[in-house]
């Protein structure tokens, strides 16, 4: 779609596509099919070789002299291809509290920032991390209905896009944090420990819950996978 | 890509209800240069943005800025989609948005340059008009007023 507006606007394009029968259908100018799931276009994290092997089979189409062209890239990624979810599983934390729980992940959570220089994935809400012991009480007067005077929510974002942006950090920051704590995990054990066994966890499954019972099915599903 | 057998219920009445537009003509315009000589644009539809940005929210179809020269601990992701798995982002922006990965190949002298700007869209958006028709186009000239002489785009 895009690829087609640069295109007529005359800029050559050649783009990476994760969905074949669509890319058949909507035919942009130059477009390499790859067989990767959402999140992984590139194919393999911290694998520059193999990245640039994508890259490479992308460029090489920009060569062609007509179009439309849809090419295939050969190589499979190992990527996981079903993403776990919270209502495929039981947590089994029932008394844990969320806060107590990100308070103790946060040496790891650190340490991963620093080994990743200073980069991290948290920061859609605007909340700094050590500032999360609130954000969760936040999120749990929504799930209770009770009122809670939460200053540090920014003015100009709803209320229910706040908290998706807050369910993504609170998700990225133990995610982050576990991934320093484990760092060789197979296919969904990350988020089959994130759903089956954290407090945090446990807290969105029933703030998405939550939510789809006000209404909310869009954010719901999106903060519960 | 996942086979659509694999995806959740909710994941393919997404997918098969996808707008997809179907068109008979095709725009193609030639590169018309060698590749050592191009100055190439990264363009995505991750939703990626330099953090402090505006976060995209729910059918956001305006563009964000990313100068080439930024490093991964400036930009995050807020792409409002029902989900996908983050974890590879997390671990290696380029796996998404590969800045790295286009600096190396001037670095290899396979393309002559970047441009100065790239840019973010937020992808799975059930109408797209406003990026087709005006956000779209918009950034294209911008790219092209940078002399960018191709772009490649990459998916959320």
């Amino acid at each position: 779609m895009l690829a087609r507006a640069f295109e007529a606007a005359g800029l050559p394009t050649t783009s990476l596509v994760l969905l074949k029968d669509h890319a058949q259908r909507t035919k942009p100018p130059r477009a390499l099919f790859v067989p990767f799931p959402y999140g992984f276009a590139l194919g393999k994290p911290n694998d520059p070789e193999f990245q640039h092997r994508v890259l490479s089979t992308a460029l090489e189409l920009l060569n062609a002299a007509a179009g439309p062209v849809l090419a295939e890239f050969p190589e499979d990624a190992d990527a996981p291809v079903r993403l776990l979810q919270s209502s495929m599983v039981q947590n089994i934390n029932n008394e844990g509290d969320p806060a107590n729980e990100l308070t103790a992940m946060r040496r790891y959570y650190l340490q991963w920032v620093e080994q990743h220089s200073g980069r991290t994935a948290v920061g859609n809400s605007g909340i700094p991390s050590r500032r999360f012991r609130g954000l969760v009480r936040y999120l749990q007067a929504y799930v209770a209905g009770t009122p809670y005077d939460y200053q540090e929510k920014p003015a100009e974002v709803s209320q229910i896009q706040f908290m998706r942006q807050a369910a993504d950090d609170l998700k990225a920051f133990m995610l982050e944090a576990r991934m320093q704590q484990r760092p060789n995990h197979r296919d969904n054990e990350l988020q089959e420990w994130f759903w089956e066994e954290t407090a945090v966890g446990l807290l969105l499954t029933r703030l998405a819950e939550r939510l789809k019972h006000d209404g909310e099915e869009r954010a719901a599903f999106g903060i519960a996978r | 890509m996942p086979r659509i057998e694999d995806l959740t219920e909710i994941q393919r009445q997404t997918v098969l209800n996808f707008p997809c537009f179907e068109y008979e003509d095709a725009p193609f315009v030639r590169l018309g240069k060698p590749f050592r000589q191009i100055r190439l644009a990264l363009v995505t539809t991750a939703g990626v943005h330099l953090r402090g940005d505006k976060t995209f929210t729910a059918g956001d179809q305006s563009y964000r800025l990313i100068p080439s020269n930024a490093s991964a601990r400036d930009i995050i992701q807020s792409h409002n989609s029902i989900g996908f798995d983050r974890t590879a982002v997390y671990r290696d922006l380029n796996v998404s948005f590969p800045m790295d990965r286009l600096k190396e190949l001037v670095e290899r002298g396979i393309i002559g340059s970047t441009t100065a700007s790239y840019y973010s869209f937020m992808g799975a958006q059930t109408n797209p008009k406003r990026i087709l028709e005006e956000t779209g186009p918009e950034a294209a000239r911008l790219l092209l007023d940078e002399g960018a002489d191709a772009a490649i785009l990459t998916p959320t």
